[in-house]
């Protein structure tokens, strides 16, 4: 393997994973950017590995995104995200019989969270809720910690909180607007037992991380072969399909500030 | 909730709402986006070209969030929330360019009805085949629009005029209305016990014939899975084809057996000629070869034993045989004349097509033994020396009368008489 080969990181979180990086492997090798790639089974690894230069890009999630920024002190290089990791939001769903008509209703219910390293489906928002005035001492929490180091890539806790919410478990829950808009436009929800509420701010999601000393010329065949993909092209449709996206986007920093606020103060559970 | 909506509603979608605003207007009375909303959506953005604005009114807050994201998704572009005098809300949309699918829509296709029925024939007037159909629409039927990023299929046979000749959907509908049951269509029951040595004629040539039918079974089937789905009617008709065959090897094996006979032998020579068949791998050459040629041939054998045969049932099953093979002959004529007709270079082809089974038969002295019997003793109607010498005469005259015959269809197809005479002398003694 030459050193002009790229080395990417990616989490195996799912068996797909593993088709998705072959194809975008092949892809990259066809517009002459050689890339391989390395699966972890957690983000904790794969951030540690990328710190320490063992791999060239990390494909993150914000959390593990974030830490690359703090271990670096904001230098690391994002190289791009998907069309829906930007502008994401979580979501408070209740139930309709709940007697929940506001955010301080929420205070003696009881509240379904995803994941403990979830960013759309507990940390943020908590964060958010905390930061409207709601008592999260005062709430019953009901946590679905499933799939922990995979910091919420599966979207099985979410898929719990619905399922929870559906079955009266749970009052309320936390999701994020990705699995909430999916899963009513493939007809999962009963919206009329299930409705949101009360949707956080905005934040961003998955990035691509690389070191800042990664060499311009690997940097420069990523991007090239990254944003080539095209919708309309049936081999790159498949994948980006795979991947949860349509168009590659350029990365922007601006959605991570809330994620470092809730990070720096952890709400209490 | 409800009875707001109600009270709200505004024509529905197939009125379409002329405002300052959008090119359509649908009123979501207070649905969620997944409790049915975006059946109402998605088919009206589907009407717009790209930049043309939907407005949505809904009374329905969840809405507020759930649209904005829904749309940056799908890459529409979310314009505006607007508050209504009455008070909902009117969300624009921009209808996005991602994901357009090609061709235009269809409308105002209404098929003809003749008699309370709807044909093929006029199916195909109203949407013609293209030309030239592009491998990656897969199974789109003809008409549909296609949403880019579908795979390409491996169909091969892409040009209309090497496919499908203009007749191909009346051939179809006539396939389909001569449809026949070999169970319950046939009297069966008015078989009575023949001598041994008829039956076991019988058992020969039917043994030959549903040798050759499996042979005209399974070498269509190599082709439509090749076919473009624009030219679909030629993939039914084949379908009817193989059906009319299925039928065939039924009722032959059925009636081989139905008297005692038993099959007889099916011969090496038979076995050459039908895998030189079975090899070929262009369509137009397969469709002349098994078509013209091979069921062409066939027509006079199954006339012949029409002729000849020994009870009123055998009689039934070759001509019931015969009006599917002349159909198939028919299809096989006027496709070998629409390609020729389109492709001056296919003379050359086919005839180069025939020298070379030819060729590879060459070894192939005569027709094969058992059936020359089976046939002989068939025509003669038993086994004195004077009934077999006139069934000997009549299996020669039909050896005559298949060679005329093929001339005369080739001409048909378009080959000069010399050229007919030619490639009729070079056809397979095998008959199919």
């Amino acid at each position: 393997m030459s050193d002009e080969t790229i080395l990417l990181g990616a989490v195996a979180y799912d068996a797909k994973v593993v088709t998705i990086w072959e194809g975008i492997r092949q892809h990259f090798q066809n517009e002459g950017a050689p890339m391989d790639f390395v699966l972890f089974s957690n983000y904790e690894r794969q951030v540690e590995l990328l710190l320490k230069g063992h791999i060239d890009v990390a494909w993150n999630t914000p959390l593990a995104h974030v830490r690359v920024r703090q271990q670096t002190d904001d230098r690391s290089l994002s190289l791009g995200m998907r069309d829906s990791d930007q502008d994401f939001r979580s979501r408070l769903v209740v139930r309709s019989d709940s007697g929940i008509a506001a955010l301080k209703d929420l205070e003696g219910k009881t509240l379904a969270v995803g994941s403990r390293d979830s960013t759309q489906a507990r940390i943020l928002p908590l964060h958010f809720l905390r930061q409207e005035g709601v008592d999260l001492e005062q709430v019953r929490f009901l946590k679905f910690d499933t799939d922990v180091g995979k910091h919420g890539d599966t979207g099985t806790s979410e898929i719990d909180v619905l399922e929870a919410l559906a079955n009266g478990r749970a009052d309320a829950g936390t999701v994020g607007d990705l699995i909430w808009v999916n899963e009513q436009s493939a007809g999962h929800v009963d919206t009329n037992l299930i409705r949101s509420l009360w949707t956080t701010p905005p934040f961003d999601h998955c990035m691509f991380d690389a070191l800042p000393g990664l060499d311009v010329g690997k940097i420069e065949r990523f991007k090239k072969a990254l944003f080539g993909m095209r919708w309309d092209v049936p081999e790159h449709r498949r994948l980006l399909e795979l991947e949860g996206l349509k168009v590659w986007m350029p990365p922007r920093e601006s959605g991570y500030e809330s994620l470092r606020e809730a990070l720096a103060n952890p709400t209490p559970e | 909730m409800r009875a707001c909506a109600r009270r709200w509603r505004i024509p529905p979608l197939s009125n379409i709402v002329q405002n300052e605003n959008a090119a359509l207007a649908i009123d979501g009375g207070d649905l969620a986006l997944g409790g049915g909303l975006l059946a109402l959506i998605r088919p009206a953005l589907d009407l717009l070209e790209p930049g043309g604005v939907l407005a949505v009114n809904s009374v329905n807050q969840a809405l507020r969030d759930d649209l904005p994201r829904w749309c940056q998704l799908q890459h529409h572009e979310y314009r505006e929330r607007q508050r209504t005098e009455q008070g909902y809300d009117r969300h624009l949309i921009g209808r996005g360019a991602l994901s357009l699918p090609s061709g235009q829509r269809e409308s105002g296709v209404t098929l003809p009805q003749r008699d309370g029925h709807i044909s093929t024939e006029d199916v195909l007037k109203s949407i013609p085949m293209p030309e030239h159909a592009d491998p990656s629409s897969g199974f789109a039927p003809r008409g549909a629009r296609v949403e880019p990023g579908g795979p390409r299929y491996p169909f091969t046979l892409l040009d209309r005029d090497h496919v499908a000749p203009p007749e191909i959907a009346k051939l179809y509908d006539q396939a389909v209305a001569a449809q026949w049951n070999a169970a319950t269509d046939i009297a069966w029951n008015k078989i009575r016990k023949l001598p041994d040595v008829i039956e076991r004629a019988l058992g020969q040539v039917f043994t030959f014939l549903a040798e050759n039918e499996l042979s005209a079974l399974y070498l269509p089937s190599k082709f439509i899975s090749r076919i473009h789905p624009a030219y679909a009617e030629t993939a039914m008709f084949l379908s009817t084809q193989m059906a009319d065959e299925a039928r065939h090897i039924d009722v032959f094996l059925k009636r081989a057996r139905a008297g005692g006979g038993g099959l007889g032998v099916s011969s090496a020579t038979t076995s050459q000629s039908l895998l030189s068949l079975l090899e070929l791998e262009d369509f137009t050459e397969a469709a002349f070869l098994l078509s013209v040629l091979g069921e062409g041939t066939f027509l006079d054998l199954l006339t012949f034993i029409e002729d000849h045969a020994p009870d009123e049932v055998t009689a039934d099953i070759v001509r019931r045989a015969r009006n599917d093979e002349a159909r198939h002959v028919r299809f096989g004529l006027v496709h070998v004349r629409h390609a020729l007709a389109h492709d001056a270079s296919l003379y050359g082809r086919l005839e180069a097509a025939v020298r070379k089974r030819a060729v590879s038969l060459s070894n192939v002295g005569g027709a094969p033994e058992p059936l020359q019997d089976g046939l002989t003793v068939l025509a003669a109607g038993s086994t004195d020396s004077k009934s077999i010498a006139r069934g000997h005469d009549a299996f020669r005259e039909l050896l005559h009368t298949m060679h005329a015959s093929r001339v005369k269809r080739l001409e048909h197809a378009g080959f000069t008489t010399e050229q007919a005479q030619n490639l009729s002398d070079l056809h397979t003694p095998n008959f199919m």
